[in-house]
């Protein structure tokens, strides 16, 4: 899968591209607005990340001219500038997330392949991992084809982590993630811990095998 | 006191004590005029007085005449002597009247004269004003010009504050008003006075200045908030790209999470000073009614994990109540204070929850404060214990509350720490 990447920064192109090459992404990058334009015309992209403050043009011209072009890709808009018109104008435009910096690269990994999943498989939206499988539309996990009661924090952490398959995710992105970015952040992180013990207790009563592992202090690895 | 107050004060006092010097030295004056005139007048009828006389020296009896003479006359008394001498002698005397029982001053000439070889005493007298008579007719006069001059003064003054004065208390007025966040800035109204023109361009001046250094100051830390968030992103994207070096030893993972819980201090703190920025920028206008109960509500059970841990227990009295706000600032105006709560709370205590008749109590039970209460809502003042806390958690609330014109306050009392806001 292709994934563009348009942003001036060059060290924070490189460690997402890092990050994402893991995954099997294709990245490509556009330092500039200019070089930025004529890639999006030549090629199509599974998804684009896109910086809005580019030192030769808004970004927001770009995804303009993506979309007078009828170009399907799927857009992250990334931008310091947390501003709410720019987010307004964005989704306006057809951008179809936003993420503000800074942002856990786990986070944006589990942004892209929920837009590339959202482009891709329009009704049948649903992502497999050995025995489980999750429904994206219902919302509703199976393990075996039985499907297991969750609870909205433990759904969105499975989806999270299986996102970032064979990585690891620190609990402050964890924690980042579950608790959403428009809040005071949580200081006693140790809440997570109850949401991952509860999730792999029912995870495991199912009949599934344990995937998330615990690496040192760090996080957790979703991994087989 | 007001300055024209002060003014006519002195303007009074100075011509009370005017007014008072001058009643002695008319009298003085007055007096001293009339002695002279009364002076001369007496000497000329001494000296026609004479003369007369002098041409009846033919008649024979004219020793038992003069007798006679001086029993009747009331002003003239003539007595025989045996001094002769040049001078002339002028006296103020006070005599008894015996028609109106009371004494009256006059004025005395006496005058030595020889008639037909004999000499005798003339004494010419004429009744003066009475001392205290005069004295009450000037003080009656003066006490009369007091008054009038004082409320003159007055009605002056009056005048004066309203007309005069009107385009300082305008100036003033506004400088009340004034607040830098919000006035653009003031805009006196021309006068013909110097010193107010001069006065108002000084105000102005000033206030532009002020607004200009302030809006300055409140771009830069918006900049500067922004800015800093590629750098932390780098950092951040950096170390999670690390975590994923396969194995890493315990040492290091400690030190990528120490790392990571640091860059996320900085990536709150900058996201905090930002939201303060904005909150100020006011760029959270849009308004819409907000359902506080079930606002409460929802984000107490996304806190209520958090309080699990420690054994805090969340009890809630939440009555239904919708206001006119804007739903971003008011989630975290919500969040923050019972964040706060929570964060403050020591292990097994509990914290309430209140929402009655417009007003949002939030109670925790804690340890009394080591700073000082009023600067609980002050940036970077923290309670030490918790590193992770930003400190602009309640300087948000403030902020919140004073655009939104909310009443916030305060209090502590036997253990427990209330938060209330009236909306």
């Amino acid at each position: 899968m292709k994934i563009l990447i348009i942003e001036d920064e060059k060290q924070l192109v490189k460690s997402m591209a890092q990050f994402l090459r893991q995954e099997s992404y294709v990245c490509e990058v556009a330092y500039t607005a200019s070089d930025a334009n004529e890639k999006i015309l030549l090629f199509d992209y599974d998804c684009i990340l896109l910086d809005i403050s580019l030192p030769d043009g808004n970004g927001l011209k770009i995804l303009e001219k993506l979309r007078a072009n009828n170009k399907a890709d799927g857009v992250i808009m990334i931008t310091a500038k947390g501003s709410f018109d720019d987010r307004i104008a964005g989704l306006n435009l057809g951008a179809d997330d936003y993420l503000p910096k800074p942002f856990y690269l786990p986070e944006l990994s589990a942004r892209i392949s929920a837009v590339i999943r959202r482009k891709r498989f329009d009704g049948n939206n649903k992502i497999s991992f050995h025995e489980i499988e999750v429904d994206l539309l219902g919302k509703t996990v199976s393990v075996n084809g039985k499907e297991i009661e969750l609870t909205r924090k433990e759904y969105d952490l499975l989806v999270f982590v299986i996102a970032n398959k064979n990585r690891v995710v620190s609990k402050n992105a964890i924690a980042e993630h579950l608790s959403g970015d428009d809040a005071e952040l949580m200081d006693k992180f140790d809440f997570i811990y109850s949401h991952i013990k509860n999730l792999k207790k029912k995870l495991t009563e199912a009949g599934c095998e344990d995937y998330i592992k615990t690496v040192y202090g760090l996080g957790y690895k979703f991994t087989a | 006191m007001r300055l024209l107050q002060v003014s006519l004060r002195s303007l009074l006092l100075y011509s009370l004590i005017l007014v008072l010097i001058s009643i002695p030295i008319s009298i003085f004056s007055i007096r001293q005029i009339i002695n002279e005139e009364l002076d001369e007048s007496l000497a000329l009828h001494t000296n026609q007085f004479v003369k007369h006389i002098k041409s009846y020296e033919y008649l024979e009896d004219l020793e038992m005449d003069l007798k006679i003479w001086d029993q009747l006359s009331y002003d003239i008394i003539l007595i025989p002597s045996n001094v002769t001498s040049a001078e002339q002698k002028y006296e103020t005397l006070s005599m008894y009247d015996s028609i109106e029982h009371e004494s009256h001053p006059f004025r005395t000439l006496s005058t030595s004269v020889v008639i037909k070889d004999k000499a005798y005493l003339l004494t010419i007298r004429m009744s003066l004003v009475d001392n205290d008579e005069l004295v009450i007719a000037l003080g009656i006069v003066q006490v009369i010009l007091i008054l009038l001059l004082a409320v003159g003064l007055l009605l002056l003054n009056r005048s004066l504050t309203r007309k005069l004065w009107k385009p300082f208390y305008n100036t003033l007025n506004q400088l009340k008003a004034y607040q830098l966040d919000k006035c653009e800035s003031i805009q006196p109204e021309k006068t013909n006075i110097v010193e107010f023109d001069d006065l108002n361009r000084t105000v102005s001046h000033l206030t532009d200045r002020n607004r200009k250094v302030y809006l300055e100051q409140k771009e830069f830390i918006e900049n500067a908030s922004h800015e800093l968030q590629t750098p932390l992103s780098i950092f951040q994207s950096k170390l999670d790209n690390l975590m994923q070096i396969p194995g890493l030893t315990e040492a290091d993972a400690a030190t990528i999470l120490d790392l990571e819980e640091t860059a996320q201090r900085m990536a709150r703190l900058n996201k905090n000073l930002l939201l303060l920025s904005k909150i100020e920028n006011d760029q959270f206008n849009e308004v819409e009614e907000i359902d506080l109960s079930a606002l409460a509500n929802k984000l107490l059970s996304n806190l209520q994990p958090m309080a699990d841990i420690d054994n805090i227990s969340v009890q809630t009295v939440i009555n239904p109540l919708s206001i006119i706000a804007n739903s971003t600032l008011l989630e975290v105006l919500f969040t923050n204070l019972f964040h706060n709560a929570i964060r403050h709370t020591n292990a097994n205590g509990n914290v309430r929850v209140e929402i009655t008749d417009r007003v949002l109590i939030v109670a925790n039970t804690g340890n009394p404060l080591k700073m000082s209460p009023e600067k609980i809502f002050e940036r970077f003042s923290k309670e030490g214990r918790s590193e992770n806390s930003s400190g602009l958690g309640l300087a948000i609330v403030k902020k919140i509350c004073d655009t939104s014109l909310y009443h916030l306050s305060y209090n502590f009392q036997s253990g427990v720490h209330t938060f209330s806001v009236t909306f």
